[in-house]
This record gives structure tokens, C-alpha cells and sequence, in this order.
């Protein structure tokens, strides 16, 4: 196993350096020679200015968030997996992201004022947001403590209706109209805004998401058994469930304050995982978060170079690909693990 | 039954030899040819620049209901006003119109289905040099029987720019400039867009006038890489460079933020394809060539 993190390792670090060293702006050697005189602390000549900007001020802040986001919808998305003991759920089809997104636009188009400072409002408005999705989709969901699919896929459905048809009143009734160009673009998801000041929130609520899981990776192995076998092993089956919808809500909203909402990940992710590291989670969680950060550089490599004179919010890239991922899951007759 | 039929007959024919009395058939700004009534005394703008182009044209009288961004006050202030997003139609139809005109910037030909069925013709100005500015007033005026008010008008605007043209056309400094619409989502405008004719008029070099997209979303390396010696936008006049560089931090090594070369303005002269941008022109050459190019009025 422990190979297999190691090569995934290798593999992110790999997908990191293509993606800071493609565009069409900066050679591949140039943006190469940045990273080599910045990480080995201005060693040689110093290169072009230009170069060093888009390189290390630009592409790489833009591929660390990508990692940030891909690596934190990875692990929520097997969190909400473990919590509904479904491989369908993800923050996305859960309709967490849209309350996220929800939240967080009253706040960018000016309904409320910033609480505590800018940086942070954002994140805890998102954070909110998500949580009363969440909060609907699970109590609609749940009944005589079991989760019925159905009800649960339909319920994220409806409640990530509800919270987009909020998104576009809220948009449509700014009082900051100017900002409303911005607010599309970000709504599809998208990583343009990316700057260094702007990674710290979200690698926090990831990091300490990852943290958290890991440490309860135990009992989130336990609930793959289901409450009852879960309960005589020992977990505290509803604590674990109430910290899980907690920190799902809390690293989307950080996420979806910093990038938007981005679908699918938490979907295609933990689901690819599975299948060479098995269903354990101290195994599924570091797994899914290199992975889902390996993915999410590619679909913003691609979402940057598929149009000449333009890039894609790269929501539509992980949409592209996860909608027909997620009906082939649909259409087996099994959504079970192993 | 028949007899019934026959009414109807009788009152469709009357109905057509009224129509064919009163109508004449025009060409819009798109080609498309339409036929709207030969008097023509209540119209609706359906964008802020063409209620601007019809007070230019001298037919402002003719305005029957203004949408609820435009802000031509305070000769708009006692009239009905309408949403255009989402487009409020039965307050515009409510407003008994003769004729409705639209933007191609703003407008489509759906929009002038909905209002074609509802029995209510829909001409198109169209827009994408400084020159169709005066030609538009023209041919409002032509349309609205304000033809001398409109030529007049028109003249004097082609005069302004003319002046101005004469002021800047031998300048060596040409500045390359970049134009945006907002500063944090870098929109800009593409190929065939009317603001590069306005910054060439200014004395400037566009820097987007050969992007294929008509409204381009820019990245920071273009920005970096083209490096602008000017960068001018609708983001109002508090705009420093300081504000610049907290939104894109990169940007430190851009010749206009080093140097301070960064002005906002209003975005009703540069986002209102009309009468406005000439003044936008004027405005934009002031800070360009302030020694050759004075306040103009």
C-alpha cells in the first residue's frame, strides 16, 4: 500500500511540474528554471522577471489550490460516502456545494457585510450554507435510522435546486451589479482568482479535514458494516455521522469560497481509489487525496488550453467528465462497497 | 356561421388596407427588412445607449417608457420604466408602442419574435465603430421624421471626433493599451469592437484589437506578457495602483502599474455604444496626451 501512495505521490508531483511548466506564454524550460531558482533557494542566475511571475506567482498558487480542492473534495467525498454507505454520494450531488455556493454569493455580492475580515467571511458564509443543505438532504433522507438512496439522490436534487434557484435570485437582486460578471465565472468553478494569499483558509480546512478523518478512520471503517455491526464494534455511530456532516460542510464551504463549486471529484475520486487500495480507510483517504489532486491539475490544464483565446471555468471539465461517470454508476444495479 | 365568416373577412380586409395605408417597410441595422407604421410617435429603447441615441436624433419626445438602468435624467424621470433582464414584456407592450428599438449588443432576435408577435415591430441599431455612431443617429432621425435635428447632431459629433483625430493622428507616443471592464475577471473587448477605434483615436495602441473573441475573459500572463503601458477600464475613477496590485499581485513589473498609469472611468461613455463614446474618446485622449489634448466640453 504504502508503494501505492508513494507512486501516487510521485505522480502528483509530476502532474504538478507539467502543470506550473504548460501554457503559452512561458517556455517549458523557462518555467522549469523558475521553479529550479526558487526552490533551491536563488540558486543560479535569476530568471526573467516575466517568466517569474507567471510561473511562480501565477500558475503555481493556481495548481496548489487545484490541489488544495482536489485533494479536500477526494476526502469528503469518501466521507460522504462512508456516512451514507453509498459510492453515489459527493458534496456536489448532495447538494452541499450549491448551499455553499449559496451562502458564500450573498456575501461576494454584498448582502452581508464582512463579520470578521474578508478572507474569512466568505469561507463561514459557505460553510453555513452547506450546512443547512446538508441538513435538509440528510433529515429528508433518513428514516428509523436508515438512509434510503433514493430518497437521498432525490433529496440532493431538490435541495441543490432550491439553493440554485437562491444563487441566481441573490445574483439576479445584487446590489453590487458590477460584480456580477465575476460571480458567473466563479460560480462554474473555476481556480483564475488564484493567488498565494489566497490558499491559506482553504489548505487549513482541508488539512484539518484530512486530519480528522484520519483519526477516525477506524470507526469509519466500522460503519461500512452498517450502524448495528458499527455500534457492536464499539463506534459512536451518531457522533461520528453529526462530526462528518459537520467537517463535509465546513471543507466544501472552505473550498467553495476559494474556487467555487466544483462537481464530480468527490465522485470519481474516492471510486477509482477503491480499486487498487481497497475500501480501508487509512488507506482510501491519503489515496483519494493525492488522487483527487491529480485530477483536478489535469481537468485545470485542460480547462486552460481547450479554447485559443480563452479559459474554462474548470467546473465544466469535472461536469464532463463525472455526469456520464456518475450515470454509468447509476445504471448498475449494485451501489454498494466491494 | 357564414355570415360570421363574412364579417371576419370583411374585418381582416379592413384591417389589411389599413396596414397597407399606413406602413412602410425599413431596413435595420442587421439588414433585416421590416415594415413599421409611416407615423411613429411612441417607441421604447431596449438598451440605455439607444434612448441615447434617440435624444441625439431629436425624437427623445417620442419615448414612451425607459428601462430601469437607464439614466438619462431628468428628461426620463416621469416615464414608465421596465426591466430589461429579464425582459418585463408586458410592461413594454403595455406602453401602446408604435415601434421598439433594440441593441445588437444587447438584444436578440428572439427578443423581436416575442415582440413581432405581439403585433409590435423591432429595429436593430447596430454598432462597432465610432463611424455607425452618427450613421445611427442618421437613420434614426430618418425613421422618426427628425431628420434635420438628427443630421445636425450627427455632423457635430463627426466634427468632434474629426478634431480630435487631428489633434492626435501625428503623435509618435502611441501608448499600448490595455482596456478592460473590470479589473478583478479581466473582461475585455475583442476583435471588432468599437473601443479599439476609440483608443486609436485617443492616440493609443489597443492591445486586444487582434483577439479572435469579441468579449475576451484575459488571463494575468497575457497581461504580463503584452505588457500594457496603459491600462484603462470602466471601473470608475478611484481606481489606483494600488487597487491593482491587491487583485493581481503579479502585476508588480507592468509598466502602467509602475507607473501609476492606470485610469478609470465612467462606464456609461465606454460600455454605451452611442452619442457617450465620443466624449470616452475625449476623455481617454485627455489622459493619453494631456499636452495636446485640453478639457474638452
Amino acid at each position: 500500500m504504502i508503494r501505492w501512495i508513494i507512486l501516487l505521490g510521485i505522480l502528483g508531483l509530476l502532474s504538478l511540474v507539467i502543470s506550473v511548466s504548460i501554457g503559452r506564454e512561458v517556455s517549458f524550460t523557462d518555467a522549469l528554471s523558475v521553479l529550479w531558482y526558487h526552490t533551491t533557494f536563488s540558486y543560479g542566475s535569476p530568471p526573467d522577471p516575466i517568466s517569474d511571475r507567471i510561473v511562480w506567482s501565477l500558475r503555481l498558487p493556481r495548481a496548489l489550490l487545484a490541489i488544495i480542492v482536489g485533494g479536500g473534495l477526494g476526502i469528503i467525498g469518501v466521507a460522504m460516502q462512508t456516512l451514507v454507505r453509498n459510492p453515489l454520494a459527493e458534496p456536489y450531488i448532495l447538494g452541499i456545494s450549491s448551499g455553499a455556493t449559496a451562502g458564500a454569493s450573498l456575501f461576494y455580492l454584498g448582502f452581508l457585510p464582512p463579520l470578521i475580515s474578508k478572507g474569512l467571511s466568505m469561507p463561514i458564509a459557505s460553510f453555513i450554507g452547506g450546512l443547512c443543505a446538508i441538513a435538509i438532504v440528510y433529515s429528508v433522507a433518513g428514516s428509523r435510522g436508515r438512509i434510503s438512496v433514493t430518497r437521498l439522490l432525490l433529496a440532493g436534487v431538490a435541495v441543490a435546486s432550491l439553493m440554485g434557484a437562491l444563487t441566481s435570485f441573490i445574483t439576479l437582486s445584487s446590489p453590487e451589479p458590477d460584480k456580477l460578471r465575476s460571480v458567473l465565472f466563479w460560480l462554474l468553478g473555476s481556480f483564475h482568482l488564484a493567488q498565494w494569499s489566497s490558499l491559506m483558509w482553504p489548505a487549513i480546512a482541508v488539512t484539518i479535514g484530512l486530519i480528522i478523518l484520519m483519526i477516525l478512520s477506524r470507526p469509519l471503517d466500522g460503519m461500512l458494516t452498517g450502524d448495528e455491526s458499527a455500534h457492536s464494534l464499539g463506534v459512536a455511530v451518531e457522533s461520528v455521522k453529526r462530526i462528518l456532516i459537520v467537517l463535509a460542510s465546513f471543507v466544501t464551504g472552505s473550498i467553495v469560497a476559494a474556487s467555487g463549486a466544483i462537481g464530480f471529484v468527490g465522485l470519481i475520486v474516492p471510486h477509482a481509489v477503491r480499486s487498487f487500495t481497497g475500501v480501508t480507510h487509512r488507506k482510501v483517504l491519503p489515496a483519494s487525496f493525492i488522487g483527487g489532486a491529480i485530477f483536478l491539475l489535469w481537468a485545470d490544464m485542460l480547462a486552460r488550453s481547450i479554447l485559443p483565446d480563452a479559459q474554462l471555468p474548470v467546473g465544466i471539465v469535472t461536469a464532463l467528465c463525472g455526469v456520464p461517470f456518475f450515470l454509468i454508476l447509476l445504471h448498475r444495479k449494485q451501489h454498494s462497497f466491494g | 356561421m357564414p355570415f360570421r365568416l363574412l364579417c371576419l373577412f370583411f374585418l381582416a380586409l379592413i384591417g389589411c388596407s389599413s396596414d397597407l395605408d399606413g406602413e412602410r417597410s425599413v431596413v435595420d441595422g442587421l439588414g433585416r427588412t421590416l415594415k413599421i407604421p409611416t407615423k411613429i410617435q411612441r417607441v421604447a429603447p431596449l438598451a440605455p445607449s439607444i434612448t441615447d441615441l434617440l435624444f441625439a436624433s431629436g425624437a427623445g419626445s417620442t419615448i414612451a417608457g425607459v428601462s430601469t438602468v437607464d439614466d438619462h435624467t431628468p428628461e426620463l424621470d416621469s416615464l414608465p420604466r421596465y426591466s430589461l433582464i429579464p425582459m418585463d414584456l408586458e410592461a413594454i407592450v403595455a406602453l401602446d408602442l408604435d415601434l421598439i428599438i433594440a441593441s445588437e449588443q444587447v438584444n436578440t432576435l428572439r427578443d423581436a419574435d416575442a415582440f413581432e408577435a405581439l403585433g409590435i415591430p423591432m429595429y436593430f441599431v447596430f454598432i462597432d465603430s465610432l463611424s455607425d455612431i452618427a450613421q445611427s443617429i442618421r437613420k434614426l432621425g430618418h425613421l422618426l421624421g427628425t431628420s434635420e435635428i438628427a443630421n445636425n447632431r450627427a455632423n457635430e459629433l463627426e466634427d468632434s471626433l474629426s478634431l480630435l483625430k487631428s489633434l492626435t493622428e501625428t503623435t509618435t507616443d502611441r501608448a499600448d493599451l490595455l482596456f478592460l471592464i473590470e479589473h478583478t475577471t479581466l473582461y475585455a473587448f475583442g476583435d471588432g469592437s468599437y473601443i479599439h477605434d476609440m483608443i486609436d483615436l485617443a492616440g493609443g495602441y489597443s492591445l486586444t484589437q487582434d483577439i479572435s473573441t469579441r468579449f475576451p475573459i484575459l488571463t494575468d500572463e497575457f497581461v504580463l506578457t503584452s505588457q500594457p503601458e496603459v491600462i484603462a477600464g470602466t471601473f470608475g475613477s478611484q481606481i489606483n495602483s494600488s487597487k491593482i496590485l491587491e487583485a493581481h499581485p503579479s502585476w508588480d513589473i507592468v509598466p502602467a502599474v509602475r507607473s501609476g498609469r492606470i485610469y478609470g472611468f465612467d462606464n456609461a461613455n465606454y460600455q454605451r455604444p452611442g452619442p457617450r463614446l465620443v466624449r470616452g474618446a475625449w476623455d481617454l485622449a485627455e489622459k493619453l496626451h494631456p499636452d495636446i489634448v485640453k478639457p474638452h466640453d
